[in-house]
């Protein structure tokens, strides 16, 4: 089979990871090396369904052992078969990177002979790609659930990123619909390579020169909507990732159909809407300040499809607002809606010029549509509405829009 | 207030800056356009003065590395008549420091800061987009065409990413083209145009990258709107996935 052929195979059957992201991690070779990799991150292009292309992201092998009910590639599918040469995909990679095609590599396999043993191919491609091509692009390396300790730590020193997928948000699912992944297989190396990173910024605060292990440290992903847990289980599942494991992103999948399984629930779309949510949720876990309780609870565990999640934490919150933009402090700042990192600290500094004034906070990129309700400007409220929140619900609703959000929103509901 | 012109030259913009930080009373209420081609200009004549203009950009960007960045931005727009905006800028940052830069609420700090920032968002997507191609002599090559005068921090970022091979990059429209090769960086102009020899793998390697480039979205998920809106047609001519 040619590598060509290879390649639509096993770039096909990885489309359903939705991490891409190149960012965090910043290397520069010397002399004679090729690429580096900067810290915000580059994307190269984006695809037909709007996702964006920053890395070459392939499986090493879709030739899998195992049979987990949502995946095209189990083993029970009718589907062909390919895995690459370590030489070959190396080659494609410098390739792709000499024409600036890419960032760097995403790899990720199915489970073939053994987890170890595809670990090991996977490794050997990174080692090559540092070692012999002396490549300083990108690397984000999947680890296959239940491969010994010695290959993490091998592949921590290569790649940029390590990632452990939980693919489903409890025990009780992955038990059904992924029986031959065990739950240990997944946390254990993802607790070894929390711990292996900490241990290695500790090290290198003291000594620069101490070895970096996934300097941009690891991500997981989980599918929403194949299995029944509500938005506050996987919020409160994300929030536990990242304080307990170092987790520096927690990517959402919406399901999409491949197989027919009587353990699936029928989808006529992904819940693509579900998922968006999701993320504005967990931007706030990771940015805002917020945990998992103040955005959903066990009386209301799905978030509101319609709002966006802190605009919905804000009605239900009356009694913080309204926020005055020229004396609140920064992390009051970030909880009004409208407003996000930037340009909550552009207030903080603007304003040690001059007061802000709603011309101002416009110039400053605040989203005037949604934040006029909630804020004052000196005393001088924008809007007078702070006592009516249904009212400002509704006019929240008519100028966010969201352009696809009708159709995909009646065609979710046939959903659940 | 008091008016002043220049030649239209970027030299001659900054010597006619440097002219005015130093002689006028107050800066801020002065203007500064380009020479029109009518007799009848208002405002005195500054000549171009290009060991004027280098000292006054080493001195400002040493001191206020980031501000010089925004003008430098501003410059590369190619936008009409931003001079005076520039100027009562610098003269704003060399008065306040560089802190000033945060004032985003002041009209002219705005202004620089947004256009600055428009500049920088299409060289940080060309960084992404630009594809180079192999030429059959073993070096690569790179089109484009993009709305403002990037190809300076365009080029400096390639030297450090691609430093292992002989490149070009080239402005079609404007005539210009870098080159590297491998130690030195070069800026030139483009006189005429002949569609260099391909080397012989680069049909097969685009073929992959088209390849994969098609399998990787997910039909399902289809989104041609969301997809234009972070990637827009203009750059499509040049992209081998969209061929
Ligand atoms: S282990 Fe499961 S999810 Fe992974 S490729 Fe095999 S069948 Fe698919």
């Amino acid at each position: 089979m040619d590598t060509l052929e290879k390649l639509r195979i096993l770039s096909g059957s990885a489309r359903y990871d939705a991490s891409c992201s190149s960012s965090g991690s910043s290397r520069n070779g010397g002399e004679g090396t090729l690429g580096n990799a900067c810290s915000g991150g580059i994307c190269h292009s984006w695809s037909d369904d709007g996702r964006c292309i920053s890395l070459l992201k392939v499986l090493f092998s879709n030739d899998c052992r195992y049979d987990c009910a949502y995946c095209v590639n189990r083993s029970s599918n009718p589907v062909p078969r390919a895995s690459f040469d370590v030489d070959e995909l190396v080659g494609l990679v410098v390739k792709f990177y000499r024409r600036n095609y890419i960032e760097g590599l995403f790899l990720s396999s199915a489970v073939m002979k053994s987890p170890d043993d595809t670990m090991e191919r996977m490794v050997n491609v990174v080692r090559k790609l540092r070692r012999d091509e002396r490549f300083f692009g990108y690397v984000h390396l999947k680890v296959i659930p239940g491969c010994s300790p010695h290959l993490l730590r091998q592949a921590g020193l290569f790649a940029d990123r390590l990632s452990v997928n939980i693919e489903l948000p409890s025990e009780a699912s992955l038990n059904i619909l992924a029986p031959q992944k065990k739950r240990e297989a997944i946390l254990e190396p993802m607790a070894f390579l929390g711990s292996a990173i900490g241990e290695s910024r500790r090290e290198r605060r003291r000594d620069r020169r101490a070895e970096r292990f996934s300097p941009a440290g690891q991500s997981t992903q989980m599918i929403i909507g194949a299995s029944p847990e509500s938005d506050y289980q996987i919020l409160s599942l994300s929030q536990g990732l990242y304080r307990k494991m170092n987790l520096k992103r927690v990517y959402y999948s919406a399901y999409v159909p491949v197989n027919e399984d009587n353990r699936l629930p029928v989808l006529a779309t992904p819940p693509l809407l579900r998922e968006h949510r999701l993320y504005q949720a967990d931007w706030l876990l990771r940015n805002y300040g917020f945990s998992a309780d103040e955005i959903l609870s066990e009386e209301h565990p799905q978030l509101d499809e319609k709002l966006d999640p802190k605009a919905a934490w804000a009605l239900r919150h009356p009694e913080f607002f309204p926020v005055d933009v020229n004396c609140a402090d920064y992390a009051m700042l970030l909880r009004i809606p409208g407003l996000g990192v930037t340009s909550a600290r552009r207030i903080v500094s603007a304003r040690r010029f001059a007061p802000v004034t709603p011309e101002g906070l416009k110039k400053i990129g605040v989203v005037m549509k949604r934040a006029r309700y909630f804020i004052t400007c000196s005393g001088k409220p924008v809007e007078r509405l702070f006592d009516r929140p249904a009212m400002i619900r509704d006019r929240l609703l008519l100028a966010e829009n969201l352009p696809s959000a009708t159709p995909l929103k009646q065609r979710q509901l046939n959903l659940f | 207030m008091n008016a002043f012109r220049y030649d239209g030259s970027t030299e001659g913009m900054f010597s006619a800056i440097d002219h005015i930080l130093r002689n006028e009373f107050d800066p801020a209420a002065v203007s500064l356009a380009r020479q029109g081609l009518s007799l009848f200009d208002e405002g005195v004549f500054l000549p171009t003065d290009t060991a004027r203009a280098s000292t006054l950009l080493r001195r400002f960007s040493a001191a206020f590395p980031e501000n010089a960045r925004e003008v430098m931005y501003c410059v590369f727009s190619e936008k009409e008549g931003l001079e005076t905006a520039l100027l009562h800028y610098m003269h704003m940052v060399s008065l306040h420091g560089s802190g000033i830069g945060a004032y985003l609420t002041h009209p002219v700090v705005h202004d620089v800061h947004v256009l600055a920032r428009k500049v920088a968002r299409e060289a940080h997507r060309l960084k992404g987009l630009l594809r180079f191609s192999m030429l059959a002599d073993g070096s690569y090559l790179a089109r484009m065409e993009p709305d403002f005068n990037i190809i300076q921090p365009l080029s400096s970022f390639f030297t450090r990413r691609l430093r292992t091979q002989d490149w070009f990059i080239c402005d079609v429209r404007r005539g210009l083209v870098s080159r590297w090769d491998g130690k030195r960086l070069e800026y030139g102009t483009l006189e005429s145009f002949r569609t260099p020899e391909l080397a012989e793998e680069e049909r097969d390697v685009r073929r992959c990258w088209k390849t994969f480039f098609d399998t990787i979205a997910i039909p399902e998920r289809k989104n041609d709107r969301l997809q234009k809106s972070f990637m827009p047609m203009k750059y499509w001519k040049y992209l081998v996935e969209k061929e």
